[in-house]
């Protein structure tokens, strides 16, 4: 064994140590039925507690408090997975999507404004969909229109995570409308305390209502607001999105196939060959999915459709696995459990997980858009023809 | 540094499978030629005038046999027979088949049957004429080539060693078994009172489950086997789909088709990194061996056989001909499935596991 390969396992050691030191005990179910309230105090105390350390950024660069090796990552987050650490659910979109957006095309200025005040607890939302544009983000129908003051802008999104708690939103609008239609698009931080802006939770499936809607009604955005050239906003929201998978999916892939399997093997009546048989099979896909997350996070360049493979296999994994759970259950997996905050997909109750699975594989472009990426990027069969 | 490593490894390995690939054109190379290639001696030590190289090599090779549909022994002779012998503790006779097989001079083929997950076929018996072997075995992977028959039998002291017999020795009888899948040949042994010629220990690390281990390697190839036909399958099935026009479009354009390739794809991905790990863990011979086997195993010959249904399917028509060679594929998909264990099998030996950890977990 290399030096390096010591230094790793070292690091392992400790990042085991401070797990058990560190992680609330019993958060589970000091987190169930709390009220947004204590569910926003309990995630910023935790990340605090992990950014003490350096493990809540890792990712970011050395002078903005991370700098930690993709190797490093990887034990980071197969240790935070291992030991059922509380998800870092509502800093997401500003650790993840945020900062890789403001490091790839910010200004020095917004830089210096937004990634300390993330680290100290700046909520974000991301308002890219709209009712007629969902995967297909060139049809998004959001105008900022230049005024006075900077840019009026006029529209609806929809689906943004979290964006009743959020501070600051990353928005995309079109400001060109007779351009082309992703040459048209410009992207902006929006001070979400601005007027004319409007949250309104949606219900979901499973009763909670972690997406919603936001209406804008003549909101002012500064001019130096504006992240990258004017219409250059569909070229920025492509850094975005890249930001999304990658760590994210290997820390989601160890906690289905750490602690997720072993709550379904505890759940199940282990005398009935049929049942075993099922298990193993779930196993043995679960071993594949850590394998590719492992291999993906690893791997120096990534193909055209990696991270499309990556996200439609986890999240259909995740659907036929909670299915499972849910009818080995029986009725018992029926009744109203609620569902811990913090947690990821997991509940405890197979029924709410099931529900919760749709959440995989519908947002951030569904299984059928994966597949067609696949298809194209990954496999080069021909386009579909499109409309105009 | 690790990873500067894995890379070079990566890259030689890509330069074997492209030089096997091109040998393997040739729709089924000689013994001569993949003796002269030296796959037969890729894993043995350069004191038999081996190459060295690890089974992870081998693994390359194999996959690409796959990918060729290729016939012959060579998946015997690499997961078994070398295997088995590098595995034994030295002796001049031994020493000396090595030597030969890696020279490609000799074809040792391993007495394990092809069905099943390995129990003990072969035992051998002291009488007034010296020890005497008996036992049968069916479906055994291309005993018709065998120039030696390697039989792992329980000897008397209940510890299972290695019968080196000439498959023509007197009271051994080998019958061919033909099977719908044309690349491949299998036979029956009935071994009647057998006078071994050589009787070889298993080494320390192996003793205690020499069969199981074996097996193992034997799993494996079949899953590298299958894998590598997936592949030759999917890109097939891309290359057709991209050209082959119907309502004025080319049929991969077609959303339905599109996403059958795409699932193909992920399959063969998710395969391709369980065989990996398999590799990996049969290479380092850990306590997890057996677990990343029966998942490569299980995982990749299952999907082979609906990749390769698939690619069927997807050819439509001209897929269900003769020319088009397909079948040839599906025949094999589906008889690596049921070869060393079949995916149910090798599950249920993954979930004895469960009740084991359950309880302690619970208890946790």
């Amino acid at each position: 064994m290399t030096g390096e390969s010591r230094t790793l396992e070292d690091f392992r050691t400790e990042v085991r140590q401070w797990c058990r030191t560190n992680i609330p005990v019993d958060w589970r179910r000091a987190q169930t039925g709390v009220s947004d309230r204590e569910f926003v105090e309990f995630q910023q105390s935790w990340f605090q507690r992990l950014r003490a350390d350096g493990f809540a950024v890792p990712h970011w660069p050395k002078e903005y408090g991370g700098g930690m090796s993709s190797a490093e990552q990887v034990v980071l987050y197969q240790e935070l997975a291992a030991h059922d650490a509380p998800r870092l659910v509502l800093a997401f979109v500003s650790i993840h999507h945020a900062a890789a957006t403001l490091l790839a095309a910010g200004t020095d200025e917004q830089r210096r404004r937004h990634l300390p005040a993330i680290l100290d607890g700046e909520i974000w939302c991301q308002g890219f969909s709209e009712p007629g544009a969902g995967s297909d983000l060139a049809a998004l129908a959001t105008t900022a229109r230049r005024g006075p003051d900077g840019y009026v802008v006029n529209g609806q999104k929809l689906w943004a995570s979290g964006a009743q708690y959020a501070e600051w939103c990353l928005l995309l609008a079109r400001t060109d409308p007779d351009a082309p239609a992703r040459q048209g698009i410009s992207y902006f931080l929006l001070d979400m305390r601005s007027p004319g802006v409007e949250v309104r939770p949606i219900r979901q499936a499973t009763g909670e209502s972690h997406f919603c809607e936001i209406f804008l009604d003549d909101v002012v955005i500064a001019t130096d607001r504006l992240v990258g050239r004017e219409n250059t906003g569909w070229q920025v929201a492509q850094r975005t999105l890249g930001a999304e998978r990658g760590m994210t999916m290997l820390e989601l892939a160890e906690r289905l196939g750490n602690g997720g399997f072993g709550r379904l093997v505890e759940s199940c009546p282990l005398d009935d060959p049929v049942v075993l048989d099922r298990l193993a099979a779930l196993e043995i896909e679960l071993t594949g999915l850590r394998a590719l997350c492992a291999d993906f996070v690893a791997g120096a360049a990534p193909g055209p459709a990696d991270a499309s493979i990556v996200k439609l296999y986890y999240s259909e994994l995740l659907q036929r696995m909670t299915d499972f759970g849910t009818e080995m259950a029986g009725l018992a997996a029926h009744t109203e459990l609620r569902k811990p905050l913090s947690s990821g997909w997991e509940s405890g109750a197979w029924m709410l997980d099931f529900l919760g699975s749709w959440e995989w594989t519908i947002p951030g472009g569904t299984s059928e858009i994966q597949r067609t990426i696949i298809g194209e990027r990954g496999l080069g069969l021909p386009r579909e023809p499109r409309g105009k | 540094m690790n990873s500067n490593h894995t890379d070079d490894l990566a890259e030689l390995h890509a330069e074997v499978a492209a030089v096997a690939r091109e040998l393997l054109a040739d729709s089924a190379p000689r013994w001569a030629t993949i003796a002269r290639a030296g796959w037969p001696g890729l894993e043995v030590s350069a004191a038999f005038d081996g190459a060295d190289a690890g089974f992870a090599e081998v693994a390359v090779i194999l996959t690409e046999i796959g990918r060729a549909a290729a016939s012959g022994p060579y998946p015997a002779v690499a997961a078994l027979g070398v295997g088995a012998l590098n595995h034994v503790v030295p002796t001049p006779d031994r020493d000396r088949l090595l030597r030969e097989t890696a020279a490609g001079a000799v074809v040792p083929i391993v007495a394990l049957a092809g069905e099943g997950m390995g129990e003990k076929r072969f035992r051998i018996e002291n009488s007034p004429r010296g020890p005497l072997l008996r036992g049968a075995a069916e479906f055994v992977l291309d005993v018709p080539d065998a120039g030696r028959l390697l039989v792992p039998a329980v000897d008397p002291a209940g510890e299972v060693v290695l019968v080196d017999l000439d498959p023509r020795a007197r009271g051994l009888l080998v019958t061919e078994r033909p099977v719908l899948d044309a690349t491949r040949s299998f036979g029956d042994i009935v071994a009647e009172d057998v006078s071994p010629e050589s009787l070889w220990h298993f080494e320390d690390g192996y003793r205690c489950d020499a069969v199981g281990r074996l097996r193992d390697r034997a799993a494996v190839a079949v899953a590298c086997d299958s894998l590598g036909l997936s592949r030759a399958m999917l890109d097939a099935t891309v290359a057709h789909v991209a050209v082959r026009e119907q309502f004025g479009r080319a049929i991969g354009s077609f959303q339905a088709v599109k996403h059958a390739c795409a699932d193909m794809l992920v399959q063969v991905t998710v395969a391709g990194k369980l065989v990996d790990a398999a590799v990996r863990a049969v290479t380092a011979s850990g306590a997890d061996a057996s677990t990343s086997a029966s998942m490569a195993k299980s995982y990749a010959c299952a999907t082979a056989v609906d990749i390769a249904g698939k690619a069927m399917q997807l050819h439509g028509g001209m897929g269900y001909t003769w020319e088009s060679g397909i079948h040839v594929y599906l025949k094999r998909a589906a008889l690596n499935r049921s070869l060393f264990g079949s995916p149910a099998q090798h599950r249920a030996r993954l979930a004895r596991r469960y009740s084991v950890q359950a309880p302690r977990r619970r208890g946790a």
